[in-house]
């Protein structure tokens, strides 16, 4: 059997199939800085021949309510979550409690059923505690169902950690909280990135209750901003890539700087590896 | 020694409050569908089925239904395969793995409405990349409508989903691969075995927990695929791309028919719960030692 054969087929193989999945990506950014008569033309693959970042500020103006929006809800929503997410992970891994499986259980169920099933009750919920078309509202909202995800995630990596170490604290009469905050938080710091990471993903792509929980731009998030620039503008691909590269940056940004925690996160998010 | 339970109740309080009011919404929704609706106002008054019925007397709920067995098959069987031969690839190559990894996985940070602007371009049939590429090599594009065409819509939008979620795939099945000896492979390569049965014979069947996740957290995928449909093609050409919870939404809130949205919602949590608690149980019993 050649092995160089199948390495160099197998190395073929990938570099084709690496193409086909850098394509899309590299038209998308190539085709926002070109001008409208080169976009007309419908030569995507062509280098730009004058680049335009003016496509930049037309699609920025258009988004940055948008973008404020997403960071005033995405940050605060994806802390809390974390934070009070680490802590009843602490509390599950960690004490002495008997019914353990079975909130784990319920927990893990909670964060895997699609949330698209409770859009009405939602709306419903938070029409009545009159929090609509509010930062608060989707704040809630978006805490309440990413909670699930920050305590597995956590909890995956506190499992991990050495039980001695706890039990020795707790024999030194460390309290619960101090150990959490002095000790606990210091040693799984990946694992606190790897959870923040994925719920702050989870938050900012969201889109379904981006829409039906704000009426107007006041208080808008970026993405139903960017679906709307795409219905608005028909033909305009330069300004609605340019959009898309606007809005996408922060994640891939965080993508390509903590690939490895990106990659932990999804790993114990989803598959509890 | 561990923390007593007392001591430490309020680290779960907040979660335990946030995955109630998740249940309680489930049920309220439960409780709403079997309920007779006055448009947006709620009687309260038992419906019995009546909901469902209506639901189930469309003949749109019937082609959702069958979209969204559509996206299972057609999304999770090439996700999975290509995931796992590339990992199989990968396993190979170590030096060029992490660059590959990336290439792949790097959709998985975008969003569904990034990636339906993105894909909704490129399938254009009068100024899509797609067809100015083709158009460039000589092709009549004429008839290529891609998106356009109500026979092979939901193909192209589930192929947009496909390229987001290959690198998913291929993760969960490099740590699996890992995860077997390396002596085992080595010696199905010294026996002779092509690589075709080294990867379906050998390591397929010793990476079963690998494709559990994978194709149970692809199923779940497709009960999401809300946004992509909206951004994309609005369920259409007619409602050839529409499925359950894009028509939920429009149950809802277009037609202001609450009964048959919340209906429609718990046609999808009964499909949802019949992989996802299954699931569940298993993840728990390998991952709580």
């Amino acid at each position: 059997m050649g092995d160089k054969r199948f390495k160099a087929t197998s190395i073929v193989i990938l570099v084709i199939l690496a193409a086909m999945w850098l394509l899309p990506i590299y038209a998308m950014v190539n085709t926002s800085i070109k001008s409208q008569e080169e976009v007309a033309a419908q030569e995507y693959l062509r280098l730009p021949r004058k680049v335009m970042f003016n496509n930049y500020l037309t699609a920025f103006r258009a988004l940055r309510v948008g973008l404020v929006n997403s960071a005033v809800i995405t940050l605060p929503a994806t802390a809390i979550c974390i934070f009070l997410g680490s802590l009843a992970g602490y509390y599950l891994t960690m004490f002495e409690f008997k019914r353990s499986q079975l909130v784990f259980f319920w927990i893990v169920v909670a964060s895997f059923l699609p949330y698209q099933i409770v859009l009405i009750p939602i709306t419903t919920l938070i029409g009545w505690l009159n929090l609509m078309n509010s930062y608060v509202g989707l704040i809630l909202i978006y805490v309440i169902l990413n909670i699930p995800m920050g305590t597995l995630i956590t909890a995956t990596f506190f499992m991990k950690m050495p039980v001695a170490m706890q039990e020795a604290a707790a024999l030194d009469g460390c309290k619960p909280f101090l150990f959490y905050r002095k000790i606990l938080v210091p040693v799984s710091i990946p694992g606190m990135v790897s959870a923040a990471i994925l719920v702050f993903v989870q938050i900012y792509n969201e889109f379904l209750l981006a829409i039906a929980l704000t009426r107007g731009p006041k208080i808008k998030p970026v993405m139903p901003i960017l679906a709307e620039l795409k219905g608005s503008q028909i033909a305009q691909w330069h300004i609605q890539m340019a959009g898309a590269v606007i809005v996408s940056l922060f994640p891939l940004l965080i993508f390509i700087l903590l690939s490895e925690y990106f990659i932990s996160g999804l790993m114990a998010g989803y598959s509890k590896e | 020694m561990k923390y007593s339970k007392a001591y430490g109740f309020v680290f779960l309080t907040p979660v335990v409050i946030a995955v109630a009011v998740i249940y309680g919404m489930i049920i309220w929704n439960l409780v709403a569908a079997f309920t007779v609706w006055e448009g947006m106002r709620a009687t309260w008054k038992f419906a019995g089925f009546l909901n469902f019925g209506n639901l189930f007397e469309l003949r749109r709920f019937w082609v959702n239904v069958q979209n969204n067995f559509l996206w299972l098959f057609f999304f999770i069987v090439p996700t999975t395969l290509l995931g796992f031969i590339l990992a199989y690839l990968f396993h190979g190559l170590r030096r060029a793995e992490k660059v590959f990894r990336q290439i792949f996985l790097y959709p998985m940070a975008l969003a569904f409405i990034v990636t339906g602007t993105l894909w909704a371009w490129m399938y254009d049939p009068g100024s899509g990349l797609i067809n100015s590429i083709l158009g460039g090599l000589g092709i009549n594009t004429a008839k290529l409508g891609w998106i356009a065409l109500p026979n092979i819509a939901i193909f192209c939008m589930i192929f947009s989903a496909f390229w987001q979620y290959v690198g998913f795939a291929l993760v969960i099945y490099m740590g699996a691969i890992r995860g077997l000896s390396d002596a085992m492979i080595e010696a199905a390569n010294i026996d002779g075995a092509g690589h075709g049965r080294i990867l379906f014979q050998i390591i397929f069947p010793n990476v079963g927990h690998g494709t559990l996740i994978c194709t149970t957290m692809l199923a779940i995928t497709t009960m999401k695929v809300f946004d992509l449909v909206w951004i994309m093609t609005g369920g259409g050409p007619g409602i050839r791309t529409e499925v359950l919870p894009y028509m939920m939404y429009r149950m809802t809130y277009s037609q202001h028919n609450i009964g048959m949205g919340a209906a429609t919602s718990i046609v999808i949590l009964v499909l949802a719960a019949a992989m996802v608690i299954p699931y569940s149980k298993w993840a728990i019993s390998k991952w709580v030692r």
